[in-house]
C-alpha cells in the first residue's frame, strides 16, 4: 500500500492559506476547457487539505488529478491569498511517485536515459554547423531539434546572417521536465552536457527553449560552469536588424519564459525593431493564458492540450486581428501549429524563425532585382 | 438511477467519482459536505429533466455557479446532485436599443461586461469575485459590490428570469421593459433566494451606460467618529459618490505590517470616488466630497484622476482581503449591514467584541451603503479559537440587528447564518418564508437545509 503524503510546515501553511475564493477559475487553462473544479488550483488544494486531514485516501485518481496541470503558474500570479499552487503540484507529483503512484512519465525518464532525448529518436540531425570552439554555445533542446526542425534551421541561419560566432554540441536532453512530473533530472545526462560544454571554451551558454534555459539557470552543475546563461531573446535584443514587416504582429508569452523566468521585455524589444504594427493580446505578460503544452500536460493529455492551444489561439486572433503570431518557445509554437485550423490565416513562428524569414525575403527581393 | 441522469446530460457531463466530488463539498466558507453526484448541463431542457427526475425520487439538487459564496450557500449539506451551470455560458442577446442583455446563467460577470463595454454599456454590480462569478450566482445571492451606494445591487437590474421550478416546470417571468407591474414580481422572489426556490437558467438584465470619467480620493483619520461623520455627511450632501469605502485600524495595521504600502497610524481610512460623463460633473461632485472630508479633521487627503494614480490609491483597499488572508490560516468574512449613520457604532462595537474574546477582527467595506465586512481571523485547527470565533460572529450579528441592521448585505444566509435568521425575522415572517418554500418546493429538494427554511 502506498504511504501517505508528507506535509512539511511550508506545505501545511499553503494548504490552509488557500481561502477557496475560486479566483483561479479565471486563469486555469484546463479549467477553462473542462469546467471541472478538480482541474483548477482550488480543487487541487481542497484535495490536499482532505488528504492532509485524513478525510480522503491517497488514490490513483488523486495522483491523476495532480498530473492535470500545465504548471503555467497563472494561478500563482493571481492568487489573492499568496499560495503557489504550481509549486505544490510539482512537489506532490514527486511525493505521489514516491508513494508508489508512478505515472506515465516514468517511461519518458527511461527513454531520455536511453536515447538522450524525450522522443526516443535515434537519428540525430547534423545541422551543418560547426561543433567545436566558440565564444557562444547554442543549445537546441528536444522539442526544437526533433519536432520543430525547420524552426531550428531558421534560427541557425539567422545567427549566421548576424555573423554570430557560435557552436553546437552533441547535446542530450536537459531532462528538466522530469522534475516537474514527479521524477528527477538525470544527472548522467547533465554530466554529458557539462563535458561537451567544457570542450567548447565558450563564455556564454545560450538556449532557444525557455525550459532548458531555466534548467541551466537553476541546476548547480550548469551554474558551476561559470558561463553566462542567456535565453536567445536576451542575446538578440542587442542587435539592430535591417529587416521589417508591415504585417500586424502579436506576441504570446510562453509561461516558461514569462512567469517562470521573468523574461517579458526582451522579445518585445526585438519585435518593436522589426514590426511597427505590433499589438498586445488582451491577456498578456504576467496574465497570458497558457498554450496547454507545459508541465508534461501535452505528453499526458494530448487531446486536451491541443484544445487549450486552440482556445488560446482563437482568443489571440479575436483580440488582435493579427496576421502573425510570434512566441519564443518550441513547445508553444508546436502546440499552436497543431491547433491551427486550415481556415485560420494567422502565421505562427518563433521570433528567431520569423527574423530569419524576413532576412530570406529581403535576400530574394534583392537577388530578383539584381536579375532584373 | 445513474443511467437515467447520464441519459439526460451524457456521460461526459456526469460524475460520481469521489475525487471530483471533494471540491464540490466546499465554497469559500468553512462549511463542508459531500454531494452524491455532479452534472454539467448544457441546456435548460437538461436542467429541467434532471429536476423532474430528482423531484420524482426526492433527491436534493444544488444549483452552483462559480462556488465563490462565503456563506455555505452551495455546500450540499443534505447530499444530492450538484447542478453546475458553468457550461451554460452563452450571451444570448445584447439589445442596446432596449437597454438589456439576456444571458445564460453560467456567463461570467466580467465576460458580460467586456462585451457590453464595446457598446459603452455596463452591468454595474461588481462583486470582488467578478472575474469568476456567474450571473446566475450573482442573481441567486443578489450580489452587490463596491458601487452599491450609487448603482445598487443585482436586484435593481433583473428584468426577467427563466427558472426551472423544483417541481420541474419551466417558467419565464418578468419583462423586457424598464417598467412592469403586471402580476406579482416573481422574478425578484428568486433574486437572493440562494437557489432554494428553483434553478435560474437565463437572466435578462437592465444595463447602464458606462460612466466615462472617475476621480478618486483617500482620507485618513485619527478618530473613527470623524470618519463616520464624513461618510454620512457626504451621503446626505446631495452628491452620491460611486465609491465610499472604509477600512478600520486593524485592517490598516495589517496592510502596513505586511506590505510596502506607506500608511499613517490611523483609526480609519476612507476611499471615495465620483464618476460621470463629463469631467465637470466628476469634479463638481468631488469638490463637495473633499470639502466634507476636510471639515472632519483628516490626517491627510490624497486625490487622483489619471488611471495610474487612481490605481495607486486603490492599492490599500485592494490589498485588504489578500493581506488578511495571509496573516491567519482561516477566516470568516461577514457582510452585516446597518443604516449609514450607524457605521461608527458598528465599527466600535466590533472592536469591543473582538477584544473581549481575544479574536482578531479586521473590518473594511462599503460604508456608502452601510455594508461592512468584518473578517474574523482564527485557526480552524484550534477548537478553542473556533468556539470563540462563533461567539464573536454571533455577537456581531446581534449588534448589527440591534442597530436596525441586517445579517447579510450581499453574501446571503446559506448555512453560516441560518441559525440567526430569527434574530432578524419575526415568527410570522419566518413562517411565511417557509410556506413560500413549501408551496414552490413541496418535496424540499431544492438546495435544502439552507436559511432555516425546512
Amino acid at each position: 500500500m502506498p504511504t501517505q503524503l508528507q506535509f512539511d510546515e511550508k506545505h501545511r501553511k499553503a494548504i490552509t492559506q488557500c481561502s477557496r475564493c475560486g479566483f483561479c477559475r479565471a486563469v486555469c487553462p484546463i479549467f477553462d476547457l473542462t469546467k471541472r473544479p478538480i482541474t483548477n488550483a482550488r480543487g487541487k488544494m481542497i484535495l490536499l487539505k482532505e488528504v492532509m486531514e485524513g478525510k480522503l485516501p491517497l488514490s490513483e485518481e488523486v495522483a491523476k488529478a495532480f498530473l492535470r496541470c500545465t504548471t503555467c503558474m497563472n494561478c500563482t500570479t493571481n492568487c489573492p491569498s499568496g499560495v503557489d499552487p504550481q509549486e505544490m503540484v510539482k512537489e506532490m507529483r514527486k511525493q505521489m511517485v514516491g508513494a508508489g503512484f508512478d505515472n506515465l512519465f516514468k517511461a519518458m525518464g527511461e527513454t531520455v536515459e536511453k536515447y538522450g532525448n524525450i522522443y526516443g529518436e535515434t537519428e540525430h540531425h547534423d545541422w551543418g554547423h560547426k561543433k567545436g570552439k566558440a565564444p557562444i554555445v547554442l543549445f537546441l533542446g528536444c522539442v526544437g531539434a526533433y519536432r520543430e526542425e525547420e524552426n531550428i534551421r531558421e534560427t541557425l541561419e539567422l545567427l549566421d546572417v548576424l555573423k554570430v560566432d557560435y557552436t553546437l554540441i552533441d547535446e542530450v536532453c536537459c531532462s528538466g521536465v522530469l522534475e516537474d512530473v514527479g521524477y528527477q533530472i538525470k544527472e548522467d545526462l547533465v554530466k554529458r552536457n557539462i563535458e561537451a560544454l567544457q570542450k567548447t571554451g565558450a563564455q556564454t551558454l545560450m538556449a532557444t527553449c525557455p525550459y532548458c534555459y531555466r534548467v541551466f539557470k537553476d541546476h548547480p552543475a550548469y551554474k558551476e560552469l561559470g558561463m553566462r546563461i542567456k535565453h536567445i531573446t536576451q542575446f538578440l535584443k542587442e542587435f539592430d536588424f535591417s529587416v521589417q514587416t508591415d504585417k500586424r504582429v502579436t506576441y504570446h508569452d510562453p509561461c516558461d519564459l514569462g512567469r517562470h523566468a521573468g523574461i517579458y521585455d526582451e522579445p518585445r524589444e526585438i519585435i518593436r525593431k522589426i514590426a511597427p504594427n505590433f499589438v498586445e493580446p488582451r491577456r498578456t505578460r504576467e496574465n497570458a493564458m497558457c498554450c496547454g503544452a507545459g508541465g508534461g500536460f501535452r505528453g499526458a493529455f494530448a487531446k486536451e492540450s491541443v484544445k487549450i492551444a486552440r482556445n488560446r489561439l482563437n482568443q489571440i486572433i479575436e483580440d488582435t486581428g493579427a496576421e502573425v503570431l510570434l512566441t519564443e518557445c518550441p513547445s508553444c509554437v508546436h502546440n499552436f501549429r497543431n491547433a491551427k485550423r486550415q481556415k485560420q490565416q494567422i502565421e505562427i513562428y518563433n521570433l528567431t524563425e520569423f527574423l530569419a524569414k524576413l532576412y530570406q525575403e529581403k535576400k530574394e527581393v534583392s537577388s530578383s532585382k539584381a536579375v532584373a | 438511477m445513474i443511467k437515467k441522469i447520464i441519459d439526460i446530460v451524457g456521460r461526459d457531463n456526469f460524475t460520481e467519482q469521489l475525487e471530483e466530488l471533494v471540491p464540490y463539498s466546499y465554497d469559500a466558507s468553512m462549511n463542508v459536505h459531500r454531494p452524491d453526484a455532479a452534472v454539467w448541463p448544457e441546456t435548460t431542457e437538461q436542467v429541467q429533466a434532471i429536476v423532474q427526475f430528482a423531484n420524482e425520487y426526492k433527491i436534493p439538487v444544488i444549483p452552483r455557479g462559480a462556488g465563490t459564496s462565503l456563506s455555505g450557500g452551495v455546500v450540499p449539506i443534505k447530499g444530492g446532485i450538484i447542478i453546475d451551470l458553468s457550461k451554460m455560458n452563452k450571451i444570448l442577446e445584447i439589445s442596446i436599443e432596449n437597454r438589456y442583455a439576456r444571458v445564460e446563467a453560467g456567463v461570467v460577470c466580467d465576460d458580460l461586461n467586456r462585451q457590453l463595454a464595446k457598446h459603452g454599456f455596463v452591468f454595474p454590480p461588481d462583486p470582488a469575485s467578478s472575474t469568476v462569478s456567474t450571473i446566475g450566482g450573482n442573481v441567486a445571492t443578489n450580489a452587490g459590490g463596491i458601487k452599491g451606494a450609487k448603482y445598487g445591487t443585482t436586484r435593481d437590474y433583473v428584468l426577467g428570469l427563466q427558472v426551472v421550478l423544483p417541481t420541474g416546470e419551466l417558467m419565464r417571468t418578468g419583462a423586457y421593459t424598464m417598467k412592469s407591474v403586471s402580476g406579482y414580481d416573481l422574478a425578484k422572489l428568486f433574486v437572493g433566494a440562494e437557489g432554494t426556490l428553483g434553478i435560474i437558467t437565463e437572466v435578462t438584465l437592465k444595463i447602464n451606460p458606462l460612466p466615462r470619467h472617475a476621480m478618486t480620493a483617500v482620507a485618513t483619520y485619527t478618530k473613527l467618529e470623524d470618519a463616520g461623520k464624513a461618510i454620512f455627511q457626504t451621503m446626505t450632501s446631495g452628491v452620491i459618490p460611486s465609491v465610499m469605502e472604509i477600512m478600520d485600524k486593524v485592517t490598516l495595521r495589517s496592510i502596513k505590517e505586511n506590505t510596502d504600502i506607506p500608511l499613517p497610524d490611523a483609526e480609519a481610512m476612507i476611499l471615495t470616488e465620483t464618476d460621470g460623463f463629463t469631467w465637470e460633473e466628476v469634479e463638481a461632485q468631488m469638490e463637495v466630497v473633499l470639502r466634507i472630508l476636510k471639515n472632519n479633521h483628516p490626517i491627510e487627503i490624497k486625490t487622483a484622476r489619471d488611471e495610474k494614480d487612481r490605481l495607486n490609491l486603490w492599492k490599500t483597499r485592494k490589498s485588504a482581503y489578500a493581506t488578511l488572508a495571509r496573516v491567519s490560516n482561516s477566516f470568516v468574512l461577514d457582510d452585516v449591514t446597518v443604516p449609514i449613520s450607524k457605521i461608527p457604532d458598528l465599527l466600535v462595537g466590533i472592536q469591543e467584541i473582538s477584544q473581549r474574546h481575544g479574536i482578531v477582527v479586521a473590518t473594511f467595506g462599503h460604508a456608502g451603503d452601510g455594508n461592512l465586512h468584518p473578517q474574523i481571523l482564527f485557526d480552524e485547527y484550534d477548537p478553542d479559537q473556533v468556539k470563540r470565533t462563533h461567539q464573536v460572529e454571533e455577537e456581531i450579528f446581534r449588534l448589527a440587528i440591534a442597530l436596525n441592521g441586517t445579517l447579510s448585505g450581499e453574501h446571503g444566509i446559506g448555512l453560516s447564518k441560518a441559525n440567526y435568521m430569527s434574530l432578524e425575522h419575526d415568527a410570522v415572517e419566518m413562517e411565511l418564508m417557509r410556506r413560500i418554500k413549501k408551496t414552490l418546493d413541496p418535496n424540499n429538494i431544492m438546495n435544502p437545509g439552507k436559511r432555516a427554511l425546512d
